[in-house]
C-alpha cells in the first residue's frame, strides 16, 4: 500500500486537477446543449460542439503566440484559468438569458441583427471553453515529455464528466446541473495550486469561486424560452399556468393547464359536442401531447378524425402503439374495443407522470389491465418484440400542426425508415394493419414521403400493386394512410366510403375511387397532390424523386432523416417560388450556418493569428495535412458511432454519453501507451493505418453485428458497445501525441500549427459530418473517415519517417 | 438690424409651426403610402371587390401597429404586435375580406382581434363586426382604438372557442389565427349559406387559407392560397 503522500504528490495533484477540469468542461458542454435546446431548438447542439472545439483551437493558438510567458507563469496561471473557466460557466449562461442576448431562430433570416446576437452568443459561450482549454494546453505543453500520462488524465476526465452528466440530467434540470460542472472546475483550481507558493491566491480563488457557486445554486433562475415555442404561446392563454415540471434525460417536461386548451386535431365538421378542456404536456417547450380523459361513457373525439380509419376497416383486438406519448391513442384503442394494447413511450418522465401524478385525471389509463406501457424506443421494441399477431400497429400523428418548419430535418428517426415499416409488416396478424396519420402540408412533402416509404416497404414484401393493400382518407387537415396485410376487399372499401360520407372526409386511395372524378367535401387548390401520389403509388416512376422539388424519397436506416426535405440543388428555385425557404427548411439551414460561422471564427481566431509566428522550418504542408486529417477523421468516426448507437441503445443521450465517454477513455489509454514506444514516428504511421483498416472493417461489419445483438440485455449491450468502441478509439488516441513528439524533436515551431489546424477542422467536423450523412448516408461518412486516416498514414510514412524518432 | 429682426421672427415662427407642419406632412405621407399600397399590393394582385378596395384605402393601418413599427405600416409584409402575434400583410387582409363577399347587411364574427385592423376594414363595409381576442393586453389596445373609430364594432376579451352566441348566426366568420380544430360552436353560429375563412398551419410558417361553406346539412372546405404569418422583426 502506498503512502498518502504518493497520492497527493505535486504531480499527481496536478494530474487529478487536470482530470477534474476535463470532466467539468465536458459536463458543461452537455448542460449547455440541453439548455440551448430548451431556449431554442436542439440544432444549436451542433453550435455548442463547434464552440467547444473553437475554444480549444483558439487556446492552442494563444499558447503558440505566448508560449514562454504562459509556461513561466503556469504554477499560478493554470489554477486561475481553471477557476475562470468555472466562473464563466455560470456567467455565460446568466448572460445568455439576458434579453439583449436572446436571439430568435424564426427571425434569423429576416432580421440581420439576429446574426450579431448569434455571434455574441458564440463569444459568450466560447470563454469558459477557452479558459479551460488554455489551462489544459499549458499543462500538456509543460509536461510534453510525459504527455501520455497527462493526455490520459484529460481524456479519462472527459469520459467521466460525460457519464456523470447523464446521471445528473435524469434527476435534475439542466440549469440545476450547471453549478455541478462549475464546481468541478473550481475544485480543480483549488487542487492545482501550489499551497506553499500561492497560498493567498488560492484563498482568493476559493472565496470567489464559492461566492459565484452559492449564487448559482441559490438563484438558478428560469431558462427563457423563445416566444415562438409552443409552451410560450400556450402560457399567453387565460389563466395558463405550469402545473407540473419534471426533469428527464430527453429534456424538461412541463404540464400546462388553461381553460382555453382543447385538443381535437382536424376534427370533423360533423362533431357537435363540446371539445373537452385538457392539460398540455411539453418537452423542452415543444408540444408533446395532452393528458387524456379515459371515459367510456362519452364519445372519443378521435372517432371524428381520420385516425379512426384503422378501426373503421375492422375490429382490432391486439394493438401496438409506437411513440405513444401521453396515451391519447391508447384511450382511443381501448374505447374501440381493443383487448390488449402495448404502448411504447420514449420519455420516462411522461410515463411516470401518467402513472402517478395524473393517474386519477386520466382514469388510471396506464394502470388498465388490458394495457402494457413500456418505456423503450419504438424501433428497439420492433427488434425485440416476439409477438407477430398485432391487428393494428399505429404510429403517432406526424409533424407538429402544420409542420415544424423543417426543424426535424436532422432528427434521426429509425421508426420511419423502410426497414422499420418492413419489420412492422412482419409483426401483423393476417388482417392486421399499419396506420400513419399526418397533417396535410403545403407544398406536399410529409404526405408524399409517407406514401413513398409505405410503397417501398410493400415492394420489399413482394406486393406488386400497393393499391391492393393501401387506403388513405383525408379530412380538411389530416390524411391517414392504412396498409393492410391481406388484400382489401369490397366490404372494407364500402365501410371506408360510408365513414367518409358520415364525417365529410374524402377517400384519397381506395379501390374504385378516383378523387379527380368525384365531388369532394374538402377541395384542394389543384389536383397536383393526386398526380404526385399516382407517380409514387401507381406508376412507381423512378424519376419522380429526382424531378420533384423536395426530397421525398423514403428514409432508410443508412439515411434515417425522415424530416429532411430540402434539396440543396433546388434552393435557388425554391427561394424564387416560395420566397420563404427558411420557413420550409429551417433546421437544415441552421447546420449550414453553424458550419459557415464555425469556419469563419476558426479562421479568425485560430489560423490568422498563427501567421504571426515566424517559422524556421520549410514547408508546413505535412503538419497541416496530418493534423487536419486527424481533426476531421476523429470527429467523423465519433459522429458515425453516435448515429449507429442511437439505433442500438434507442436514446440519443445514452448513445452520445456512451460513445463520447468510451472513446475519450479508450483514446486516453491509447495516448498513454503511445508514450511507451520510443519510435514515435512509427507509432504515428502504424496507428493511423490500423485505424483506417478498422474503419473499413466496421463499415462492413458494424451494422450487421449491432443488428444481431440488439435484442440482448442492456448490460450485455453496454459491454459489446464498450468493446466495439474502445478498440478503434484506443488506436485513435495514439497518432496525435506521437506526432507531437515527432514535431517536438524536429520542428518545434510547427507544434502550434498542429494544434491550430486540428482544432479548426474539429470545429467544422460535426456539422460537416452531419451534412454528409444527410446528403449521402452514414457509409459515405465512414468512407471519408477512412480516407482521412489513410491521408495521415501517407504523410507519416513519407514525411515523418525522415525525422528524428522523438 | 431690420434683417436680423426679420430672421429672428422667422425662426420663432418656424419653431412653433414646425410640429404642426410635420404632423400634417406625415399624415399626407401615410395617405400617399396607403393609396400606393392599394394600387400595387392589392389591386395589382387581383383584388377587385370595390367595397374591399375602398375600405383598404380608407382605414389608417399605421394606427393599428405599434409606434416603433409605424414607418413599416404600409409595406408589403406582416408586422409584429407583441405576444408572438402579428398584423397580417395588407394583401392577406384584403384577400380574407374579399373572399367572404361582404355586403352592407352582413353581421361578421372575427376570432382573434389582434391589432384590430381586420375588424376596422370589415367595419367599413358591413353592418356590424363582433370580434373576440383571447390575449387581454392585445384585446384592450384594439378595443380602445376600434371603439373610438367605429360604432359598429363590438370587442370581447374571451376564449373564441364559444363564438358569440347571442349575436349569431353570422353571415361570415373570419378566423385570423390558425387553429388545429374548428370549434363546433362556430360552425353552429354560421348562417345557412354562410362562409368561414381560416388559416391552416403553424403560426410561424407557410400556411394555407381555407374557406368553409355551410349549405344546409352539408359543410365543405376549400383550400385557397398559401400565406405566411411570420414576423419580419422580433417583437419588443
Amino acid at each position: 500500500m502506498r503512502s498518502p503522500s504518493f497520492y497527493f504528490s505535486k504531480e499527481n495533484r496536478v494530474i487529478l486537477s487536470l482530470g477534474m477540469l476535463s470532466a467539468a468542461i465536458i459536463a458543461f458542454q452537455l448542460v449547455l446543449m440541453q439548455v440551448i435546446s430548451i431556449m431554442q431548438w436542439y440544432h444549436f447542439a451542433y453550435m455548442i460542439i463547434s464552440i467547444a472545439m473553437l475554444g480549444f483551437g483558439a487556446a492552442g493558438t494563444a499558447l503558440a503566440l505566448m508560449r514562454k510567458k504562459l509556461l513561466s507563469a503556469a504554477s499560478w496561471l493554470v489554477p486561475l484559468l481553471m477557476c475562470l473557466s468555472g466562473i464563466f460557466m455560470i456567467f455565460s449562461v446568466w448572460l445568455a438569458r439576458l434579453q439583449v442576448f436572446q436571439f430568435d431562430v424564426y427571425v434569423l433570416f429576416v432580421e440581420r441583427s439576429q446574426f450579431g446576437i448569434l455571434a455574441a452568443n458564440y463569444l459568450i459561450f466560447f470563454l469558459p471553453f477557452f479558459f479551460g482549454a488554455l489551462a489544459i494546453g499549458i499543462l500538456l505543453t509543460k509536461n510534453a515529455g510525459n504527455i501520455g500520462k497527462f493526455y490520459f488524465a484529460n481524456l479519462i476526465g472527459s469520459g467521466i464528466g460525460g457519464v456523470l452528466l447523464v446521471f445528473l440530467l435524469s434527476t435534475m434540470f439542466a440549469i440545476e446541473a450547471l453549478p455541478v460542472a462549475a464546481m468541478l472546475a473550481v475544485l480543480a483550481a483549488i487542487m492545482g495550486f501550489d499551497r506553499q507558493r500561492h497560498k493567498g491566491l488560492q484563498s482568493g480563488v476559493i472565496v470567489l469561486g464559492m461566492i459565484v457557486l452559492i449564487f448559482a445554486i441559490r438563484v438558478p433562475g428560469e431558462v427563457p424560452l423563445s416566444q415562438y415555442k409552443a409552451l410560450s404561446r400556450s402560457l399567453l392563454l387565460p389563466d395558463a399556468r405550469v402545473v407540473h415540471s419534471k426533469p428527464d434525460i430527453h429534456g424538461r417536461v412541463d404540464v400546462v393547464a388553461s381553460d382555453a386548451m382543447r385538443y381535437a386535431p382536424a376534427l370533423s365538421f360533423t362533431f357537435t359536442g363540446r371539445v373537452p378542456v385538457k392539460k398540455n404536456v411539453y418537452t423542452n417547450g415543444e408540444f408533446y401531447g395532452v393528458i387524456p380523459h379515459f371515459d367510456t361513457t362519452v364519445t372519443n373525439i378521435h372517432d371524428f378524425t381520420t385516425e379512426a380509419l384503422p378501426y373503421i376497416m375492422g375490429a382490432r383486438d391486439t394493438v401496438l402503439l409506437l411513440n405513444a406519448s401521453t396515451g391519447t391513442a391508447l384511450a382511443h384503442a381501448l374505447q374501440r374495443g381493443a383487448a390488449k394494447v402495448q404502448a411504447i413511450t420514449g420519455v420516462h418522465a411522461v410515463k411516470e407522470l401518467m402513472e402517478n401524478e395524473f393517474a386519477e385525471e386520466s382514469s388510471f389509463l396506464f394502470h388498465d389491465k388490458r394495457v402494457q406501457v413500456l418505456y423503450q424506443d419504438s424501433r428497439q421494441f420492433l427488434f425485440s418484440a416476439k409477438d407477430n399477431s398485432y391487428d393494428a400497429i399505429i404510429l403517432p400523428r406526424m409533424e407538429a400542426f402544420g409542420g415544424s418548419a423543417g426543424l426535424n430535418a436532422l432528427v434521426e428517426d429509425y421508426t420511419l425508415t423502410i426497414e422499420a415499416f418492413s419489420q412492422m409488416w412482419n409483426k401483423l396478424s393476417d388482417d392486421g394493419v399499419i396506420a400513419v396519420t399526418s397533417w396535410m402540408d403545403y407544398p406536399p412533402r410529409t404526405t408524399l414521403k409517407i406514401a413513398a416509404t409505405l410503397v417501398q416497404a410493400l415492394d420489399n414484401q413482394g406486393v406488386t400493386d400497393p393499391r391492393d393493400h393501401m387506403v388513405a382518407v383525408r379530412s380538411w387537415g389530416t390524411i391517414t394512410f392504412v396498409v393492410q396485410k391481406s388484400p382489401l376487399d369490397q366490404a372494407v372499401a364500402g365501410k371506408v366510403r360510408s365513414f367518409c360520407r358520415e364525417m365529410l372526409f374524402d377517400p384519397v386511395i381506395l379501390p374504385g375511387f378516383d378523387p379527380r372524378n368525384e365531388t369532394l367535401y374538402n377541395q384542394l387548390e389543384d389536383d397536383s397532390f393526386f398526380s404526385y401520389l399516382d407517380k409514387i403509388i401507381v406508376e412507381k416512376d423512378p424519376d419522380f424523386f429526382e424531378s420533384y422539388s423536395f426530397y421525398v424519397a423514403p428514409a432508410t436506416d443508412d439515411k434515417p432523416y425522415f424530416g429532411r426535405f430540402l434539396k440543396t440543388s433546388e434552393i435557388q428555385q425554391q427561394l424564387k417560388e416560395y420566397d420563404d425557404l427558411p420557413f420550409l427548411e429551417l433546421g437544415y439551414l441552421i447546420v449550414w450556418i453553424t458550419l459557415a460561422q464555425g469556419a469563419f471564427l476558426a479562421i479568425v481566431l485560430i489560423i490568422i493569428p498563427l501567421f504571426r509566428l515566424r517559422s524556421k522550418s520549410r514547408s508546413k504542408t505535412a503538419t497541416i495535412f496530418y493534423f487536419g486529417a486527424l481533426g476531421l477523421g476523429y470527429m467523423f468516426v465519433e459522429i458515425i458511432f453516435i448515429q449507429r448507437f442511437i439505433l442500438y441503445f434507442g436514446h440519443p443521450m445514452y448513445a452520445i454519453a456512451a460513445v463520447i465517454s468510451t472513446m475519450m477513455i479508450a483514446s486516453g489509454i491509447g495516448s498513454y501507451f503511445s508514450g511507451r514506444f520510443k519510435l514515435a514516428h512509427k507509432v504515428s504511421a502504424v496507428s493511423t493505418l490500423i485505424v483506417s483498416l478498422l474503419i473499413l472493417l466496421y463499415a462492413v461489419s458494424l451494422t450487421p453485428l449491432l443488428m444481431h445483438t440488439i435484442n440482448l440485455s442492456l448490460a450485455v449491450k453496454v459491454f459489446i458497445a464498450f468493446v466495439l468502441l474502445s478498440v478503434p478509439a484506443f488506436f485513435m488516441g495514439m497518432p496525435f501525441p506521437s506526432a507531437i513528439r515527432v514535431l517536438d524533436a524536429n520542428r518545434q515551431d510547427q507544434i502550434p500549427w498542429a494544434w491550430g489546424i486540428n482544432g479548426s477542422l474539429s470545429v467544422i467536423a460535426t456539422a460537416l459530418a452531419t451534412l454528409i450523412a444527410v446528403e449521402m448516408g452514414f457509409r459515405v461518412v465512414m468512407f471519408f473517415a477512412m480516407i482521412l486516416y489513410l491521408v495521415a498514414f501517407a504523410v507519416a510514412l513519407i514525411n515523418f519517417a525522415r525525422q528524428k524518432p522523438s | 438690424m431690420f434683417y436680423l429682426t426679420k430672421i429672428t421672427n422667422l425662426l420663432v415662427m418656424g419653431i412653433f409651426l414646425l410640429p404642426a407642419v410635420s404632423k400634417e406632412s406625415t399624415a399626407q405621407n401615410f395617405e400617399l403610402q396607403r393609396s400606393q399600397m392599394v394600387e400595387t399590393q392589392i389591386r395589382d394582385r387581383g383584388i377587385r371587390d370595390r367595397h374591399t378596395l375602398r375600405a383598404m384605402g380608407k382605414v389608417p393601418r399605421h394606427l393599428y401597429v405599434p409606434q416603433n413599427q409605424r414607418r413599416f405600416a404600409y409595406t408589403d409584409r406582416p408586422l409584429p404586435i407583441g405576444y408572438g402575434q402579428t398584423i397580417s400583410q395588407p394583401y392577406i387582409v384584403a384577400y380574407m375580406t374579399e373572399i367572404i363577399k361582404p355586403r352592407p347587411d352582413f353581421r361578421v364574427l372575427e376570432i382573434g382581434t389582434g391589432s384590430g385592423y381586420q375588424a376596422a376594414v370589415l367595419a367599413e363595409i358591413v353592418e356590424h363586426v363582433y370580434t373576440i381576442e383571447i390575449v387581454e393586453p392585445l384585446g384592450e389596445t384594439a378595443r380602445a382604438i376600434l371603439e373610438k373609430e367605429y360604432d359598429n364594432v363590438s370587442v370581447k376579451i374571451a376564449d373564441g372557442y364559444y363564438g358569440w352566441e347571442e349575436h349569431g348566426p353570422f353571415d361570415a366568420i373570419v378566423v385570423t389565427a390558425a387553429a388545429e380544430h374548428i370549434p363546433p360552436p362556430l360552425i353552429e353560429q354560421l348562417k345557412d349559406g354562410g362562409v368561414m375563412i381560416i388559416p391552416v398551419g403553424s403560426p410561424f410558417r407557410v400556411q394555407q387559407l381555407m374557406l368553409v361553406e355551410k349549405k344546409g346539412e352539408s359543410i365543405t372546405s376549400r383550400s385557397l392560397m398559401p400565406v405566411r404569418f411570420v414576423p419580419f422583426t422580433s417583437s419588443d
